[in-house]
């Protein structure tokens, strides 16, 4: 009798579990719009771009790709292959899909993330020869500030270094501006790891935190395709795979967000100087950043990162 | 289950020619994921059983393969995430994540079942009407040695199958509690390895070793009627399966959501596909209504005219 009753009991608990996991008939409740973008080559050319009213509780990204594109998939359709006729694996089999979350890349199938009101969905075909690791990239922005990742909004902390008072509080605004509170900081302070911080300050000053530092080891590790030399007062701007195209000196400037392992990203505003910083700060600007990966300016001219022509040609 | 010697064009007709008639039926069900086409290839099957005499088999199969299929019709929708249409909810799963049931990969899991059973019933149909001496004849001129093993090896299984009920009734005959399965399977066994030593002693005896490979022209034997009959039979189910594959008759797509063309072109497909392998029956010129196990006339010609060296087409 007693063993019958712990049956029942682990019956029962292992109803309510599935139960209290989301179980039940249906796609489920809808939770508001999700924006889903496909580009080729780092963003420079756009394929389509839908919104998805009413989206369920039960919506995956590739349900939402599948849905609004022509999809083919690949090992048991977790992994997409193409995306309206454009196949990888093409050129050496280093060119590929690969997408982002409310500018966070994942690292799951697509068919295991889940897409909630609100969230950009972000597909991109592109020769992954020069880095595979592009963790996260600022062309989706208000995200993640405005949603976070997988539905949960993260705090966002504006850490300024104390030369650059007036791109801090530009930046501070341009986030306001799009209906986000970012608290303040002073640059170096410790936060915990589910923070996203925008870092505004010359390169000299940013370069010692953890996560920016990936940026000096190259785009292989940082996924952001520019680089600072030694002082940090020059800015290379680096091709697809990696090799230095232009070099930009006095007053350039840098918008870039990187991921460091399970971090939520960081952003950096920063610059070879004060003007490039702030600059920079003023560069945070949706339609400014909209499908860049990174974004640097060079003379007064927004270079899309990673650099796919000479600018000006 | 095996094969039976019946009064039936099928039974009549040359093993390569019934052979590739059930391959062609297995060739359909493999090339299409429409369910009206693998409907149609099961039918086909199951008629073309029931006018060979062995409908009451196929249908034995049909019934001990349905738990298969039902299985294959359940796991399918819990092991694939694809397609757009969720009819149920998991929720997050401890170790297998997000969990929904949709309604393709549902439908995908009966076709698959169905498909299953099609393929079971074309090849229950090859057992049961292809002598399995003369299709293992076929191929004593590539392999003789393996020819014999293998026909050595399928003989044996009945043999094995009336020990194992003459030791179950001899079992039941001694007081005492009934034996287990176990000490049966273990008797069958050890007779199994008995009469193993006993024909390689046999074989042994005849001078098996020293065989050599038969002559190309005694075993040659024209064509018969029934062989051409269902033989074009054969090539026209091959032809009419690769031909609408390529021409896209019948599509159906289920992933990433169902759609299927069942026009008139579709219902003619699976109405020929039915009547291609019934066709060559209604020509019973030369079958006998000898009793079943014994020789129809046409094997009586045969034999008759395989004494006096040649064979009528």
């Amino acid at each position: 009798m007693t063993k019958r009753r712990t049956v029942a009991l682990a019956v029962a608990a292992a109803l309510s579990a599935t139960v209290a996991a989301g179980c039940g008939a249906g796609a489920g409740e809808t939770s508001g719009e999700a924006r889903i973008l496909v580009t080729h080559d780092f963003g420079s050319r756009v394929i389509g771009a839908r919104i998805q009213q009413d989206v369920p509780e039960s919506e995956t990204v590739m349900r939402l790709t599948e849905r609004n594109f022509d999809v083919e998939t690949r090992y048991g359709g977790g992994f997409v292959q193409a995306i309206d006729g454009t196949e990888g694996g093409g050129e050496g089999g280093k060119v590929d899909w690969f997408y982002w979350v409310n500018g966070i890349l994942a690292d799951k199938g697509a068919d295991e993330v889940d897409v909630h009101g609100g969230d950009q969905v972000w597909w991109d075909h592109h020769d992954w020869s020069g880095s595979d690791r592009i963790g996260a990239v600022v062309g989706q922005f208000p995200e993640p500030f405005a949603h976070g990742a997988e539905g949960k909004r993260y705090p966002v902390v504006l850490q300024c270094a104390s030369s650059a008072e007036t791109a801090c509080q530009a930046a501070s605004d341009q986030l306001s501006a799009v209906g986000v509170h970012a608290s303040r900081q002073t640059l170096g302070t410790n936060v915990e790891t589910e923070v996203l911080r925008v870092m505004v300050g010359t390169w000299r000053e940013l370069r010692r935190d953890q996560a920016l530092r990936l940026i000096d080891r190259g785009p292989a590790s940082s996924g952001v395709f520019a680089r600072f030399d030694a002082d940090g007062r020059s800015l290379a701007l680096l091709d697809p795979r990696g090799r230095e195209r232009v070099t930009a000196t006095t007053g350039a400037g840098l918008v870039a967000a990187v991921k460091l392992g399970d971090q939520v990203p960081t952003w950096a505003i920063t610059g070879t100087d004060e003007d490039g910083v702030e600059i920079a700060a003023q560069a945070l600007d949706l339609q400014r950043l909209r499908d860049h990966f990174a974004l640097a300016i060079d003379g007064g001219r927004d270079v899309s990162l990673p650099v796919l022509r000479q600018p000006g040609a | 289950m095996g094969y039976q010697r019946r009064s039936s064009p099928l039974h009549a007709a040359r093993a390569a020619v019934g052979s590739g008639l059930c391959c062609a039926l297995a060739l359909v069900a493999l090339l299409y994921d429409d369910p009206l086409v693998l409907a149609a290839a099961m039918a086909a099957g199951l008629l073309a059983g029931a006018l060979a005499g062995v409908g009451a088999t196929l249908r034995r199969t049909l019934l001990l393969a349905l738990p298969f299929a039902l299985a294959i019709a359940l796991l399918n929708p819990l092991a694939s995430q694809q397609g757009l249409t969720v009819i149920w909810r998991f929720g997050e799963l401890p170790l297998l994540g997000q969990r929904d049931v949709t309604l393709e990969a549902t439908v995908y899991g009966l076709v698959l079942a169905l498909r299953a059973l099609a393929v079971i019933v074309a090849f229950a149909l090859f057992s049961a009407v292809v002598d399995p001496d003369q299709l293992l004849r076929l191929f004593r001129r590539v392999s003789f040695r393996s020819a014999l093993t293998a026909t050595l090896a399928t003989r044996l299984v009945p043999v094995l199958q009336r020990d194992g009920q003459r030791i179950a009734d001899a079992q039941r005959c001694r007081p005492g509690p009934p034996p287990s399965r176990v000490a049966l399977v273990r008797a069958v066994t050890a007779g199994a390895l008995d009469r193993a030593v006993d024909v390689a002693a046999a074989l042994e005896v005849r001078g098996y070793g020293a065989v050599r490979r038969p002559p190309r022209g005694d075993w040659r034997e024209p064509w018969s009627r029934h062989d051409r009959a269902f033989g074009l039979a054969a090539l026209a189910i091959a032809a009419l399966a690769v031909g609408g594959r390529i021409a896209g008759v019948a599509g159906f797509e289920v992933y990433p959501t169902l759609s299927a063309s069942w026009d008139a072109a579709a219902i003619a497909f699976c109405l020929a596909l039915i009547a291609l392998p019934l066709l060559p029956f209604l020509d019973r010129r030369g079958i006998g209504e000898s009793a079943a196990g014994g020789l129809d006339s046409l094997g009586r010609t045969r034999l008759a005219a395989r004494s006096r060296g040649h064979v009528d087409g």
